[in-house]
């Protein structure tokens, strides 16, 4: 009986452990194969077929049902250009020119990776959708408070920014951490 | 003698912890896309999901400018016969995932040229292979017997939303002589 019970506490503590392992490699866990390009980081494995089974997982957690890099280049986010984490009850200004690709949009997902709830459904700008400047660059506003052009909504709580570049230009596939993408400045807080 | 045991105890732990660990990381692939599978529908059918929206919990980070249509497989019966028109002037894509998450297909509106798409999805072993491979027919060999085939369709116009969308929706999937079925076709 005292070995039965020994056995049991040794399968209960090593599955328990087991399984919080998977969790902090995995799934908490930053994917290999990563790059930054400014504060928008992607990840060269995303889509890619075969692997080793730790970045299979990875890939599954991290960007289930993504095409690979010459097809779409996802970039991501969760800070500024200054490193700060994004808040939603801050006003950010997102300016630069159109990234060298076929099409493109920058959408904000709430902490839960889902679209921000707003009324408006204000959830993306888009190379179809913004408004340009005289100058052809572009400059979107992401806040709480409606912006009269090319505006994501925001609630007050941490969000992510993801930029997805569909038939990037060979230069963006080849070197995605050289790419000329939108910066992301905070103008005010509350 | 107590501490030799004790040791015999801790390392039997260990060895459990890293069986658990290796095997819940070789399988979580495949939960997870049983998971996005069983989440969509009925197998072998064509789901058309509504335009993205803060209410849309089917796969995470959706996108809010393209139309989702996904067809998910069981090949145990047969081969899968796959049809589409391309929506003209916009970007479309096909993709094929196998139970393990990875992308073993996919073809966009400029490499189909203009072609609807008629795609035949064998299983991964035996099956019947095609005869002759028609004009303008692709054959595809899936790697695993349950998988997903998703289409993209970006909404490159609002004022052309209702056009997108139709063409999108014509998009069906079905077990080769198995009626065709989709589900809020033409909603």
């Amino acid at each position: 009986m005292k070995v039965f019970s020994k056995v049991l506490a040794a399968l209960v503590i090593g599955t328990v452990l087991g399984l919080c392992l998977t969790w902090f490699a995995v799934v908490r866990g930053s994917m290999p194969g990563g790059v930054s390009d400014g504060p928008w980081k992607t990840n060269l494995l995303i889509g890619n077929t075969g692997g080793d089974m730790a970045t299979r997982a990875s890939v599954a957690v991290h960007g289930l049902l993504a095409l690979n890099r010459s097809e779409t280049v996802y970039y991501t986010t969760g800070t500024d250009s200054a490193g700060n984490k994004l808040d939603g009850a801050c006003t950010y200004r997102i300016a630069g020119r159109d990234p060298a690709t076929r099409w493109w949009s920058i959408t904000a997902y709430a902490a839960d990776d889902y679209l921000i709830p707003n009324p408006a459904h204000r959830y993306s700008v888009s190379k179809t959708s913004v408004v340009h400047e005289a100058d052809g660059t572009f400059i979107a506003t992401v806040s709480p408070k409606p912006a009269p052009q090319n505006w994501i909504a925001t609630v007050g709580a941490r969000y992510s920014l993801t930029l997805r570049l569909y038939n990037p230009d060979p230069a963006v596939v080849r070197d995605p951490a050289h790419a000329t993408l939108p910066s992301i400045v905070k103008e005010r807080c509350p | 003698m107590k501490t030799l045991e004790w040791i015999g105890w801790i390392v039997l732990t260990l060895v459990i912890a890293f069986a658990v660990h290796v095997a819940s990381v070789r399988y979580l692939p495949n939960a997870i896309m049983h998971i996005a599978m069983n989440k969509m529908g009925t197998a072998n059918q064509m789901h058309h999901a509504k335009r993205p929206d803060e209410t849309s919990r089917g796969v995470v980070r959706p996108s809010p400018d393209l139309l989702y249509s996904a067809c998910p497989f069981d090949l145990s019966k047969g081969t899968l016969e796959v049809q589409a028109p391309v929506p003209p002037n916009t970007y479309w894509s096909v993709s094929a995932f196998d139970s393990e998450t990875n992308n073993f297909f996919a073809l966009n509106d400029k490499q189909i040229g203009g072609q609807p798409l008629e795609l035949l999805l064998l299983p991964p072993h035996g099956g019947q292979e095609p005869a002759m491979h028609i004009a303008g027919q692709l054959v595809v060999r899936a790697p695993t017997q349950h998988g997903l085939v998703l289409f993209r369709t970006l909404i490159n116009d609002e004022k052309n939303f209702a056009k997108i969308d139709a063409v999108r929706r014509q998009a069906t999937c079905a077990l080769s002589g198995a009626p065709r079925k989709g589900t809020s076709r033409g909603g």
